[in-house]
């Protein structure tokens, strides 16, 4: 989960690391208050969770109010990879000597938290990794292991600093390393850390992403409103509808709706239906033992999406049961007239109960059936999967003459 | 023989008296697992079908020599009763839940490399020697018991592969799920060792997927082994930046993709193949059987 810039800087300030003065402006009329307050010239930063904002536009300097207040206006109307812009945060421009890189994240390697330090900064810490390997210092601790100061003079002072800017920098490691173990991070990047011309050290950005999955031991971070939130950009209308009923869901772009049971083969059904020459409409988690109101909805997705023209399913019953999906299943199919051809291969924990139910539901309503292929154990995956790609062909050539 | 449980196998299953732990207690009695004692604290003295529910994992292991812990518990406690088990002495804790804190997956294993332990998962769908044990969630009815060992970070994906399996002849010795979280308690690399020495286990199959840095760990354990590797890698058409299901599976930057995966795989000298069909096949050009 990332965090804005913003944020990050309040935790920053929070912890006693230096930040330059600055206000969030939210709409276009905060702008005159914002700058009186701050002053000028002042950078305006758009905040958006996502990386190379500079680039695509989304930090302006300004040195009046009129052009402050133009600026704000464009940077609102900016998107940036799919990200709107609706916060900006306004600073008081700061006269930098020395750019400068702090960092601390997982090394997953060694399953240890690294603190990455460079005497170079404003740029990415991998460029630099490639191209100056040797302005990069480490320190590799065990989860909940103390760091102490002397350790981190000991490593800036390698990178060339002495004096007053020799123990602020130090202090300040220890203090992004403390948050980093507080709030349950997975990185803390202070890029780029600024020595300004009048000596002092100041951390102009920052880069901060927690792990979702610890957010409910970290009720403090709830207090300052920084809460889960998605990160992926602008979601599709499906995509929307897929998050408010917890169905992890994506759209891709051909004409093949996915259903696959789990996660690992929601993600490797897309390898294999495009390996056999089609093209997956989604990708789907639809695994973890659905209930039948659960499955109905997620078929529903599909069917209602007009780029599908077909759709594959499978089930390998573990946790989610064969008999659960057949209810799920003819559930929705006597709801519903809708329809999309169907390619469905069910196995696993309780398939033969499955099968019943769906052998008395066909008995009962055959008609509801029409167009749906239901396979069992006896049927290899990829060949239900070459099926599926052939009712779209199918289809499509119908949809299209 | 097989790897890591076995027909000695005597199981604990923390989490016993909720609706999961009740229903996957019953599944795994079913297939033959010895699954001895559960834990609940303050429920203890109960009994879940036949089996006793203590309040320690510590009273577990010795009034019935419980020796492998299996978790059925909301993500937040398995850092407490993962560190309950390996001090109680239980060697090896399969975590069944999701979305474990990661720094509390750096807490348990390094609490479990200090105590000599094992913890598989979390989001694992468990640990199965067929024929002797199955520890976790895997449906046995797709697995049969044989000489291709199977290690992989997805429940599903373990499931097709041991349908193929089955379906060729070849069967399993063990199959390992390591998990869909994106740090895990034991990865690809510390458990392929573990089938090299297994004189059961004939070849292997590594299932994995986009993120993190597991296949590409594997690599260097790959190139000392004897026994033949094929892998199989899910993403390989998986958009960057976007989380696809699994906590874990998820492209950042140029790390984790699975062209990275297949690459490092490839020169390590697995065999990386792109359907499940082509698993049986590659074993059997090996004059395996």
């Amino acid at each position: 989960m990332r965090l804005y810039e913003f944020e990050g800087k309040a935790l920053f300030v929070s912890a006693g690391i230096p930040c330059p003065e600055g206000k969030l402006c939210r709409n276009i009329e905060e702008v005159e208050p914002i700058i009186k307050e701050i002053g000028l010239p002042a950078v305006l930063k758009a905040q958006v969770l996502t990386g190379g904002r500079g680039k695509s536009g989304g930090i302006k300097v300004v040195t009046s109010l009129e052009e402050a207040k133009e600026t704000v206006k464009n940077l609102f109307q900016l998107k940036i990879k799919g990200f709107l812009v609706n916060k900006i945060l306004v600073e008081k421009k700061i006269s930098i000597s020395k750019e400068l890189y702090l960092g601390v994240t997982i090394d997953r390697f060694l399953d240890q938290i690294v603190i990455i330090a460079s005497n170079e900064g404003g740029v990415e810490i991998e460029t630099i990794a490639k191209t100056a390997p040797e302005k990069i210092k480490k320190i590799y601790k065990h989860i909940d292991e103390e760091i102490f100061s002397y350790e981190l003079i000991k490593l800036w002072k390698e990178l060339g600093f002495s004096g007053k800017i020799l123990v602020a920098l130090a202090k300040i490691g220890v203090k992004l390393f403390g948050l980093f173990t507080k709030y349950d991070a997975k990185l803390m990047e202070i890029n780029p850390l600024a020595i300004t011309e009048e000596g002092e050290v100041l951390a102009l950005d920052s880069r901060i992403s927690l792990d979702e999955d610890a957010m409910f031991r970290q009720s403090e971070l709830a207090k300052m409103q920084i809460e889960d939130r998605h990160e992926e950009g602008e979601l599709t209308p499906r995509e929307k509808e897929a998050k408010e009923a917890g169905i992890p869901y994506l759209d891709l772009d051909g004409n093949i709706g996915m259903f696959p049971g789990g996660a690992g083969f929601g993600i490797a059904s897309i390898d294999l239906i495009k390996e056999l020459g089609g093209k997956p409409a989604n990708f789907m988690d639809s695994g973890g033992g659905p209930t039948p109101e659960r499955i109905a909805k997620m078929i529903n997705l599909l069917v209602e999406n007009p780029a599908v023209d077909a759709i594959f399913g499978a089930r390998f019953g573990g946790v989610s049961r064969c008999d659960e999906f057949a209810k799920g299943m003819v559930m929705f199919l006597r709801k519903t007239q809708k329809r999309k051809p169907m390619a469905i291969r069910m196995t696993g924990n309780m398939w033969k109960e499955g099968m019943e139910i769906f052998a008395k539901a066909r008995q009962e309503t055959p008609e509801i059936f029409e167009g749906i292929e239901i396979y069992g154990i006896e049927t290899p995956i990829e060949d239900v999967a070459k099926r599926a790609i052939e009712l779209a062909q199918e289809a499509s050539k119908l949809r299209k003459s | 023989m097989a790897i890591l449980i076995d027909k000695n196998s005597r199981v604990v299953v923390q989490g016993i008296t909720g609706k999961a732990g009740r229903f996957h207690t019953k599944m795994m009695l079913e297939c033959g697992t010895k699954v001895v004692a559960g834990v609940s604290p303050g429920k203890g003295g109960e009994v879940v079908g036949l089996v006793p529910v203590y309040d320690t994992v510590e009273e577990a292991v010795k009034e019935q020599g419980a020796n492998v812990s299996v978790l059925f518990l909301p993500a937040a406690a398995v850092l407490e009763a993962t560190i309950e088990a390996i001090t109680a002495g239980v060697k090896l804790v399969v975590v069944v839940p999701e979305h474990i804190p990661l720094h509390d997956m750096l807490r348990i294993r390094k609490f479990a490399h200090q105590y000599g332990a094992r913890v598989i998962g979390g989001n694992t769908a468990g640990v199965i020697s067929p024929g002797e044990a199955n520890v976790g969630i895997m449906p046995e009815m797709a697995f049969k018991k044989g000489i291709i060992g199977t290690v992989s970070r997805s429940g599903s994906m373990t499931y097709y592969v041991a349908d193929t399996l089955t379906r060729s002849g070849l069967g399993e010795s063990t199959c390992v799920g390591l998990g869909g979280d994106p740090v895990l308690g034991s990865t690809f690399a510390e458990i392929l060792p573990l089938f090299e020495k297994d004189p059961e286990t004939k070849g292997i199959v590594l299932v994995g997927e986009i993120g993190g840095i597991y296949e590409e760990q594997a690599a260097s354990v790959i190139k000392q082994m004897t026994k033949p590797v094929v892998a199989l890698i899910g993403g390989k058409y998986a958009p960057s930046g976007k989380r696809m299901g699994h906590a874990g599976a998820i492209i950042e930057g140029d790390m984790g993709t699975a062209e990275s995966k297949i690459k490092a795989l490839k020169s390590a000298g697995a065999y990386v193949v792109e359907k499940f069909s082509q698993i049986p096949e590659v074993f059997k050009n090996l004059l395996l059987f």
